[in-house]
Formats: C-alpha cells, structure tokens, sequence
C-alpha cells in the first residue's frame, strides 16, 4: 500500500475529509459528537474507521451524506471533497445528487432498513429510476441482475418478494445490491456485519471484497469489529471520543500502534492462539461525556500511560512514519518514559 | 387471503349473535312489562306481538323465537307507531344516517392524512403548532357543542349575507350535507390527525428512510413511496373503531340538524321506549360496525404486504 | 507547542483513576417526574384539574346557594345583568286615564309591576290592537305580539301586566277599521321598563337585611347570579358547581373502576398464558365489539331508573361493564411481554413465587402504561356522560350535570347563550386538561414515545 501512497502524494484522494466537527442540541445540552475529524480515501481501497460506541463514527460519514437530522444535528465546520468538489453540506452536485449515483451506502440493521411495504425489486430499482432515468420495467430488470450479482438464488422471485420474506443475510445482500445499483465509486459499510449471524458475516466480508475487485470502488468501513478491520482494510482511522486518534496503514495500526488507545484495542481483543496465556483486558472506566468534552485528551483518564499535560492540553496530531500519525503527548518530542509497547517511528 | 376473509366473517357472525344476545337479555331484564307501557300499545299490537314473540312463553323459547326472527332478517314491529315494521324504519332512515357517516368518514381520514403529514413535515414550526392547537380543540370540545357552535355560524352567515347561503337544518341536496358531515367527521379527523402525525414522526426518523435518502432519492418522492404508505398504516387500523364512532356521534348531529336519520329516529325511541325499535336498531347497528371492521381488516390487508401474505 | 516543560511530561501517579460516570442515576420514576416537571402544559394541565377539584368540592361552601331554588325573577338571566330594583308602593288596579292625553304615552312610570299606556283616538279608529316588541317596529311594520283589542273607541288605555323583564319594549297601538281589520293608522312608544318590587316582597325574598329600613323609592339589590340564571331562573354558579360534582364523579370514579378491573383481568389472562388466556381474550374480543353507547343507553333502560333516582349509578355500572377490554388487553400484551424478559426468567430461577413475580416485576413494570391510559380514559367517560345528558339518557333531571345543562342551553343558544357556554367551556377545559396531562404522562413515561414529540 505504502508505494502506491507515496506516488500519489500530490493528487487528490477520492474522497477528502478535514477538520469536520458535527454536535446535537440535546434535552441535556449541545452534544459534540465529533470534533474535528480529517481522513482520505483512496481509489479502490478499503478505508475503516474503527472505534466504540458512541465515540462518532457513524455520525461522521452519515453528516458527510446529509443522513443527520438537522436540527437537532449541525455541522459547524469542516469539509468533505468528492474528486475535488465540497460536497459537505450538499448532496445535489451539477443537479444530481450524488448519493447513490456516486456513493453507496449500506447499514447496521438490514431489517428495519429496507422499507416495508415495498418488494426488494422495487428498492433496488429505485436509484436506477431516480439517477438514470430508467423506466421502472427496465430497473426492475436490472435489479434482478443486481440481485444475482450479490449471490441471491432465484432472484427473479425473490425481486418481487417483501423484506419480511427474507433472513438478515439475504436483507444485507439485498441492500448492497441496492447500493451498488448505480456503480458508485464509494461504497459506505455503516457497521454491515454487527446485526448478522458470524458465518454470515464472512459471507458478506467476503462480498463486498469480490465486488471491491470487480468494480474498483472504494469503501468506507465502520466498524468496532478488529477482525472485520484486519481482514477487508487496507487504511485506518481509529476513533476516540469525537476524534481520529491514529491513522495509519493497516499494519502500521496492528503492528506499529502509536497510540495507547490503540493498544488497549487490541489488548482486549480475544485470540484463538493457545500458547499465549492471553486474558482478556477491557479497558477501564468509560469514555468522557461529550456534553462537555474534556479540555485535554479524551482518553487521558483512561490511559495507563497518561501525564500531567494529558489533563489540560489536548495533543496534536503528530506523525510517526509515512501516512502513520498518532493523536498522543507520547509522540511528542520532550515525553520522557516512553512504555515499550508503543511504536514511536524511527526517533525513537 | 380468501381464507383469511372468510375466517374473519365467520368471526364477525359470531360476533352478531354474541350482540344479538346481549341485546336481548339486557333488555329482557327490562322492570315490568313492556306491553304494560302506556305509551300506544293497542289490543291488536299487542295480540300481534304476544303471538310473534310468545311473550306468555319461558325466556329461552322467547330468545331463539328472537334469534330466528333475526337470522331470517326480521326485526319485528314497533310497539309506538302503529302497523310499522322496524325493518321499514332502518330501510327508510339508515341509507340517510349512512351517507352522512361515510361523508363524514371519508372528511375525517382525508383531512387526518393531509393535516397529519403537514404537522409531522412542519414539525415544531407555525403551521405545526396551529393545526396542533385546533386539533387539541377537536378532541376536548364536545360534539354537540361544535355542531351548536356550527349552526350558529350558519345562522349568522346568512343573515349577513341576507339569503340562504347554507340551510340551518333538514335534510335533500348536497348543502344539506355538508356542515353537518364536517361537524360529525371533526372529532374523528383530530384524532387522526394526531395519530398520523405521530406516526408520521416516526416513519420520518425511521432506517428505511434513511436509506431512501442515501439512494438519492427526491424528498417528494420519498414522501410519497416510503413514508405515506407506511405512515397510514396504524391510521387505517382505528378506522373501524373511527366508524363506530362517527355513527353514534351521528345522533348528535342529526337531531341538533334536524336531520331524518336512524340515529335520530333511534334516540327517539328510546325516548318513547319502544322496545323493538331500540333492539332492532342496536343489532343492525352492531351487525354494521362489524361488517365495517372486517372491511377495514381486508382493505388494511391489501395496503401492509405482512397481513396479505400470512 | 512550545514552552513546555519537562515537568509537564511527568507520569501520572498511581492513584490516577478513571473517572466514574458523571450524571447520577435516576430511577424509572424519578426520571420520569423530572420530564414531567419540565413539560409547562402538563404541568399547567394538572393545576387546572387541581382548580377544578377545588371548585367542585370546596365552591360549594363558598356559594351555598341551593341548585334547585328557582328565582322567578331572573329567568335566563345573563351574567353581569343591573341587579338594581326600585322600590314601589303596592299594586293597585287602574281605571283609566285621569289627565288629559294627547297622544300614545305613559300613565306613571314603567316597572316590571305593569306599564300603563293611554292614547287618544286614531283617525279614523274602530276600535285598537295593542301590540309588544322587543324590536323597534321597522319598516315591515313588525309590531310584535298582540296584548289586546279594543272595539270601541272608547277604552283608550291599556295596562301590560304580562311577564315583565326589565329592559326596552316598543308598544304599538293600531287604529282598527271596518270589520275589525287593522287600518294603517299606528303610534309607537318606546318603554324603559325599570325592575321594581314592593316592600313587603323585598322583605319575603330577603333582599333587605334585618333592621334596615325601606320606602317606596328607594333602590335594593336583587339576588346576586354570578354566572346568571338557567331558563328555570336556578343559579348557573350553584348547578354547575353540583354538576361538576356529577360529571367529574362518573368521570373520575367509572374509569378507576373499569381500569382496574381490566388490570386484573388482563393480568389473570397473561399471566395464566394457554387456553385460559385464549378464552380469556375471546370474551374480551366480544364485549369490544359491541357498539358502545348503544349498549349504555341500552343497559340503562334495562336498569330502569325510579322516581327519585338521578341515574348515576347506572351509568357507572353500564361504562365498567362495557369498556374494560381496552385496558385488559394492554395489560395482558405488557404482561405477555414482560413475562419473557430475562430479569423475569432470572427471578424465576432464584425461585421467585407468582405472587412475587407478579407484584414485585409484573405490575410496577406495567403502571406506568395504566397510569397514561387512565388519564386519557377520563375525558372519554366525561363525554360519555355528557354525550348521553345530551340525548336525555343520562343523569334525570333535576339533577344537573355539565351534559344534561348543555343541552337544556342549547335550546335557548341564541337569546341567551350563557346557559350553553358555561356548562360547554367547563367540560372542554376539563377535557382539554386531563388529555394534556395524559400526553405529559405519555412522553414522560413511555420510553418508545420520547422522541417524537
């Protein structure tokens, strides 16, 4: 991955994300769900941002797609290029909307994400009528096409069967095959395995990788599974109470982590490797109340390795290697203990 | 779904009886003799009935003369209003309660639907809060009071106007029909509206929504294939109950218009006590709102795919 | 990024913790009084149902005036009416003109005793037809009603002793020509009939307080009606003070009862599950799909009402009879619902009893849902009641109700429309309370609900 990067350096990325900041007005006050998060997708490759719950993944693709409701949500800076366009804050690029034309999406739950009351076929033949201008006999045929392509026996029947009709899998099969209908050159996995059976998440890993190799798009993968990352990304972004805290190519993460977030990760990740006497290590405490965001680093509290800036200075993103930086005081060129664990690039 | 109609009239027939029944005991258990009345009964109706019903028989023989009666659709004969079926008195008076009450129905669910997805779409902004307030007023101000309030507005109207814009009451054309049809359906579209509003909101924040939007889809027609459908869905549910109320507020609005409808005529004799009447009535009105909540049952089962198929 | 110290850059010691969560715990209901707090039309909701409950059970000691009592001389008296009466000496018959007249005019002054017109001949005259308007005489020659004929040109005075109210008459006298036909001669007079009564009836109706002393002349007040009169002339204050009373019991009390029984019932039916359940919930089925006020008004008559009786209990017999199932089968889907939950299967292993289970997870976890569907069953039992006041099926007269006084007003809606608006605006308010009550209530307690608001 890294020659590829190293050549295209000057070009622009597919898909340039900066400085983007999102918050909800609340019941209980303004939620800052995400505070900055900046991030490039490259062409044909897997992008995965990785974090828990809450910590503003979704939020940050779904503002980037107009999917928030706004009010209560707000974008209050940033910006979001599609081959160079500001697409942040506007979806309707030239008069055409570029979700489903040029970006694909697919969810978390497929069951309550198709529409009810309307057959597959006609779901998936929606954005070929609404970008295209197909009539709906020849999208609905296509769709049939789509619906084989994403591996669904009898796809001529099941195009004109019910969501209700069919299992979460085929659901999840049905959606990218929707999303894909138009041949985006992005295609966004908001969490796509997390509501499905294990083997079937293997089945649609391995999906969206055949049709990765087939139509040359790339994805945006939102998960908290390190598995899913470490099988399907090629890039990283691990996120952190509203904030990308590294970067990196996908070993750079699991083999070079810079970050002491990033190490708990993958402490309290399990391993089928016998030999280690491994024991699995949840990080303590929980991560702080973007009510009120922490004025120094979100993860201070929790951190085993943290110092007395931590609490009232928030760090900058510091490079550790090529296209590797780490959001941590530990980067920094005056910390003095550095814990062995964490990669520190080369001035170590 | 032929069987699931035919499984729901089966149900619905026993319901009738289980109606039918009510009816009869409820108002076997009347004090007194109803043929002691003094209101009218005149030695032939009274030998005509004691010789229908077998009122000198014990009550069971009375009940299933009653239930036989009613299977062959004969409702008997009114005990105030001489050599007068009670099956003439539905026949001429009901086909006028039941237009009123399907116009009113049709006003109600239109207006609940439009007024409903206006409020969810406007949500928390003027027009929301308007259309919210009188809808708060539909729902607390009692039926006869609007219909009071109607009249008097009909009547001040016209006489601003010094002609007959509107009648002020009766009943044979169209402008008859309609305040009366709007105050009656009024009670209900509130509640609809409310209804469709809710579930409005909530199909508006819903996942499949979302992925609408996500495809590209124009906002107009996401209103129109992904919300709507789904939205009206609990809206079409309490139409059978919706109907049920129309038709008793029906009363109401009939006797303040003056309007020659079964719900007046019904009011009436309960007023007079005559007994066949009131239970006739009662069992062709049950034996409606039964039929109509089958009706609502297949048309919902032709709208959500999930009934159809089971 | 400068000026950093290495200070800065010193490990956290040991007793560095994680913090603990930041916003304390709250209990279901605790949680749930805070949302209700912070919702104002609730909140407003609550103290308006609070004024009503005053009203009706502490009003009556402030305005002990009996609801039945009838005060013939302010029948459908608007509120704000001039309470004003003239003193005047005792009625005593009139023969006739003493003075001179010259044209229609008055004899005396003109109180609600008697008005004497006297007149001189018209042109032309027969004979004379006396006629009453409340209206002035228009152009349509709109005299009014007829009060007397005269045919002889003789009787030339006339005195009008007919249910006087205060206010403005227009009397008219018409000239009657040949074969006693109204010719076109008239006169008009405009009177402004003043309230009077006498001394001894200011004293039998306690106008005048004790020791006091009156003479004809002098002015007293006559009863005070705060919201006016019905058109029987009873206080509108008192009989909707006692109809409150009436409308908020059966309103209050036939829901307690009919919720409550719902919630046995259906707790019985979900808790039992199986076939007891099945046939538990037919039955319900049943009693559902029977038209509703049809079967009041019918199990009203079945109950029949005697003299004496103001059908009230009937009424609340009939609404727990048939409108329980509603509650039933909401109670029974939460239990259903509950029953599989893992809190309860984890309880159940502990070796919890039914009693238990039911008291200690079942029925807490479904007050909440009964609580909302109480306050909303409120309103519907208050129209209830005054939809069938209204038809004449509900509480008997004398006594009132908020439904059965709508529905005496609306026959007088459009002379004197204070006897259909009180009694309307009482129930809508009421209404209109206990549903906004029963949205705060919702929001506040039913998760599901929050966010679509």
């Amino acid at each position: 991955m890294t020659t590829a990067a190293t050549g295209l350096q000057h070009t622009p990325s597919l898909l340039e994300v900066e400085d983007l900041a999102v918050e909800f007005s609340t019941y209980g006050g303004i939620v800052r769900a995400v505070r900055g998060v900046s991030f490039a997708v490259e062409r044909g490759k897997t992008m995965a941002i990785v974090g828990e719950s809450g910590c503003g993944k979704s939020v940050t693709v779904q503002a980037m797609m107009g999917l928030t409701p706004m009010p209560p949500g707000r974008i209050t800076s940033g910006s979001a290029r599609l081959n160079g366009v500001e697409v942040l804050g506007r979806n309707i690029i030239n008069g055409k909307d570029i979700r489903g034309s040029q970006i694909g999406m697919i969810f978390q739950d497929p069951m309550t994400s198709l529409n009810p009351t309307m057959t597959i076929g006609d779901q998936i033949a929606e954005p070929l009528q609404v970008h295209r201008g197909y009539s709906h006999k020849r999208a609905f045929a296509e769709a049939i096409e789509l619906l084989s392509i994403t591996k669904i026996p009898e796809a001529a029947k099941r195009a004109r069967q019910y969501p209700f009709e069919f299992s979460g899998g085929m659901l999840q099969r049905a959606m990218i095959a929707m999303a894909i209908a138009c041949k985006p050159s992005i295609l966004i996995a908001d969490e796509p395995t997390t509501a499905l059976d294990v083997t079937i998440q293997a089945q649609i890993l391995d999906l969206l990788q055949d049709l990765q190799k087939e139509t040359g798009m790339a994805i945006i993968l939102i998960t908290h599974d390190l598995g899913v990352v470490a099988r399907m990304a090629d890039d990283v972004a691990v996120m952190y109470a509203g904030k990308v805290v590294e970067q990196g190519g996908v070993d750079d993460i699991f083999y070079r982590s810079a970050h002491p977030y990033t190490l708990g990760l993958k402490l309290a990740m399990p391993t089928n490797d016998p030999s280690k006497q491994h024991k699995l290590n949840p990080i303590e405490g929980s991560p702080p109340d973007l009510f009120a965001p922490p004025i120094g680093c979100g993860y201070c509290p929790r951190c085993p390795y943290s110092m007395k800036i931590c609490d009232v200075k928030d760090p900058d993103i510091l490079p550790v290697g090529k296209k590797h930086e780490s959001r941590c005081w530990l980067q920094h060129p005056q910390a003095i203990t550095v814990p062995d664990e964490l990669y520190c690039g080369e001035k170590a | 779904m032929m069987w699931f109609i035919g499984k729901r009239l089966v149900q619905g027939l026993i319901t009738v009886w289980f109606i039918a029944t009510a009816t009869f005991f409820a108002m076997h258990n009347v004090p007194g003799d109803p043929l002691l009345n003094d209101r009218a009964t005149t030695a032939i109706i009274r030998a005509n009935l004691e010789a229908k019903y077998g009122l000198d028989k014990p009550v069971t023989t009375q009940y299933f003369i009653y239930l036989n009666n009613i299977a062959h659709g004969d409702f008997g004969i009114s005990f105030a209003q001489e050599n007068r079926e009670v099956n003439d008195i539905i026949r001429e008076h009901f086909p006028v309660s039941a237009i009123l009450g399907i116009l009113a129905v049709v006003i109600a669910a239109v207006g609940g639907i439009l007024w409903g997805s206006l409020t969810a779409l406007y949500r928390n902004r003027l027009p929301d809060y308007i259309i919210m307030f009188l809808v708060i007023l539909g729902i607390s101000v009692p039926s006869f009071v609007i219909a009071a309030l109607s009249q008097l507005g009909i009547v001040t109207i016209n006489s601003l106007l010094g002609r007959t814009f509107l009648p002020v009451a009766g009943w044979g054309t169209i402008s008859h029909m309609l305040v009366p049809a709007l105050v009656l359906g009024l009670t209900t579209m509130a509640y609809l509206t409310r209804l469709m509003r809710s579930s409005m909101l909530e199909i508006v924040n819903s996942d499949f929504v979302r992925t609408a939007k996500s495809k590209g889809v124009p906002p107009a027609r996401i209103f129109a294939r992904h919300q709507l459908r789904n939205a009206v869905l609990p809206v079409i549910t309490v139409l059978g109950p919706s109907i049920a109320a129309i038709t008793t507020g029906g009363f109401v609005v009939e006797i303040v218009f003056a309007i020659p409808g079964l719900g007046r005529f019904f009011v009436e004799a309960v007023q007079q006590l005559d007994y066949t009447v009131i239970m006739g009535t009662t069992v062709f009105y049950g034996a409606f709102l039964v039929f109509m909540v089958i009706l609502v049952d297949v048309i919902y089962g032709f709208i959500d795919p999930r009934v159809r198929m089971n | 990024m400068s000026k950093l110290t290495a200070a800065d850059f010193a490990p956290h010691s040991n007793e560095h913790h994680c913090h603990a969560l930041s916003r304390p715990s709250l209990s279901y209901w605790q949680d749930a009084w805070i949302r209700l707090k912070s919702n104002k039309r609730a909140l407003a909701s609550g103290c308006l149902i609070i004024g009503l409950l005053i009203f009706t059970l502490l009003g009556p000691l402030l305005w002990s005036v009996n609801s039945s009592e009838q005060d013939l001389d302010q029948l459908s008296t608007p509120p704000g009416s001039a309470r004003s009466a003239l003193i005047i000496p005792d009625y005593e018959p009139w023969a006739g003109p003493t003075t001179t007249v010259t044209e229609l005019e008055l004899a005396g002054s003109a109180t609600t005793q008697s008005v004497r017109l006297q007149w001189t001949s018209l042109p032309e005259a027969n004979g004379h037809r006396v006629y009453r308007n409340l209206y002035p005489v228009g152009e349509e020659k709109a005299y009014g009603i007829p009060m007397a004929e005269f045919f002889d040109n003789n009787t030339l005075y006339f005195e009008d002793r007919l249910d006087l109210s205060p206010g403005i008459y227009y009397y008219s006298v018409v000239a009657l020509g040949n074969n006693r036909r109204p010719a076109t001669e008239a006169a008009t007079i405009r009177v402004d009939v003043l309230r009077a009564t006498t001394v001894d009836e200011a004293i039998a109706q306690g106008l005048v307080e004790e020791g006091e002393e009156i003479a004809v002349g002098d002015t007293v007040n006559i009863a005070l009606h705060p919201l006016g009169t019905d058109y029987l002339g009873r206080d509108m204050l008192a009989r909707l003070m006692e109809g409150a009373r009436v409308s908020l019991f059966i309103g209050i009390f036939a829901p307690l009862l009919y919720v409550l029984m719902g919630v046995v019932y259906g707790s019985i039916a979900g808790f039992m599950g199986g076939k007891v359940d099945q046939l538990m919930m037919r039955f319900a089925d049943f009693v559902v799909a029977l038209p509703f006020l049809l079967f009041m008004i019918l199990f009203k008559i079945s109950f029949g009402i005697g003299p004496g009786e103001s059908g009230i209990f009937p009424m609340l017999v009939a609404m727990v009879v048939l409108l329980w199932p509603a509650t039933a089968r909401l109670v029974r889907g939460q239990i259903m619902q509950i029953r599989e939950q893992g809190y309860v299967e984890a309880s159940k292993l502990l070796g919890a009893k039914s009693s238990y289970l039911i008291l200690r997870h079942m029925l807490p976890n479904t007050l909440g849902v009964v609580l909302v569907t109480l306050t909303f069953e409120i309103p519907r039992a208050i129209f209830t009641e005054a939809f069938l006041s209204f038809i004449g099926m509900g509480v008997a007269p004398p006594t009132p109700s908020w439904g059965s006084m709508s529905n005496e007003g609306i026959k007088t809606m459009l002379n004197t429309p204070h006897e259909l608006i009180f009694p309307a605006l009482l129930i809508s308010i009421t209404v209109l309370a206990f549903n906004l009550l029963g949205d705060g209530l919702r929001d506040a307690l039913d998760a599901r609900m929050r966010n679509t608001e």
